[in-house]
């Protein structure tokens, strides 16, 4: 039977899905009785789901990001320019 | 020869054109991830001219954007790696407070009794208003414990490449993202009620 700190070592490090069969199955029979890791577990997941969510939808956001200066802009492609001359 | 296996899918930009097409794209991913302005420009920089280096090796099978991106983590992990050495980012002794408390001790769970969510994050994530207020929660998030957080589940490095890049101990990323996730809930229960209240 697997204790609660290797239960909650392995819920936060998010590799349960690399453990073996027989492991991820006491893992889960255990979150599912214990209280503590239950409750562990489900705050983890909602806060996993949500950063999944978030790197999908990222891709969509970079208008809300602040954009380069015209001036570092130029810097940059003199550098560029550079690099791909020699 | 027509059909020429080598040739890329995807039209290679070249490289004269990237600042104009992908330089804002890849500046706001460093800031959202590295939150100052000059390390930002540093790293688009980096990745360019990685980029220019390693062009020979692109395959074409998906945009170079997304390809510069790929290079991209790299460098932020670099970046971050760099202000971590230059004591630029303060990491401080073990929590001890977390780490010696007893639940943590016997169950490697800090606190046994989190409380729940003000609201249920589940029934905004169409919401396109949300995510920016959760972009501008992360940036809100204190210092090792938001590298330690973009590091580990934004970037999606290992347990073991954050410990070696942050030189911490993994039971001290463990306290870290534990810290990050606490407030990060705090913030956007605080910025999203508001919003959402109007």
């Amino acid at each position: 039977m697997l204790t609660c700190k290797q239960v909650s070592s392995a819920l936060a490090q998010g590799d349960y899905k690399n453990l073996p069969p027989l492991r991820r199955f006491f893992l889960k029979m255990h979150v599912k009785l214990c209280p503590f890791c239950g409750k562990f577990n489900t705050q983890l997941m909602e806060s996993q789901d949500m950063v999944r969510e978030f790197r999908e939808k990222e891709e969509k956001l970079t208008g809300e990001r602040p954009a380069m200066g015209e001036e570092q802009k130029e810097k940059l492609k003199k550098i560029l320019a550079e690099q791909t001359g020699s | 020869m027509t059909n020429n296996p080598t040739e890329p899918k995807v039209p290679i930009t070249p490289p004269d054109k990237w600042v104009d097409l992908y330089g804002d794209y890849l500046y706001g991913f460093a800031m959202s991830r590295l939150r100052d302005p000059e390390l930002a420009s540093d790293c688009v920089q980096d990745t360019f001219l990685a980029g220019i280096k390693a062009l020979d090796r692109f395959d074409g099978s998906r945009d170079i954007k997304f390809w510069l991106r790929g290079i991209m983590r790299n460098k932020i992990v670099d970046q971050i790696r760099k202000s971590v050495k230059e004591n630029k980012v303060d990491i401080e002794a073990e929590d001890e407070a977390i780490l010696e408390s007893f639940w943590f001790k016997y169950s490697g769970i800090a606190t046994t009794n989190p409380d729940p969510w003000e609201f249920n994050p589940r029934k905004h994530f169409d919401n396109g208003e949300f995510w920016i207020v959760f972009q501008k929660c992360i940036d809100q998030v204190k210092d090792p414990a938001r590298q330690a957080f973009v590091l580990r589940v934004l970037e999606d490095q290992s347990t073991e490449d954050v410990c070696k890049v942050m030189d911490i101990t993994p039971n001290y990323l463990w306290v870290l993202l534990h810290r990050a996730r606490a407030q990060l809930k705090t913030l956007l229960e605080q910025n999203w009620t508001q919003i959402d209240n109007k």
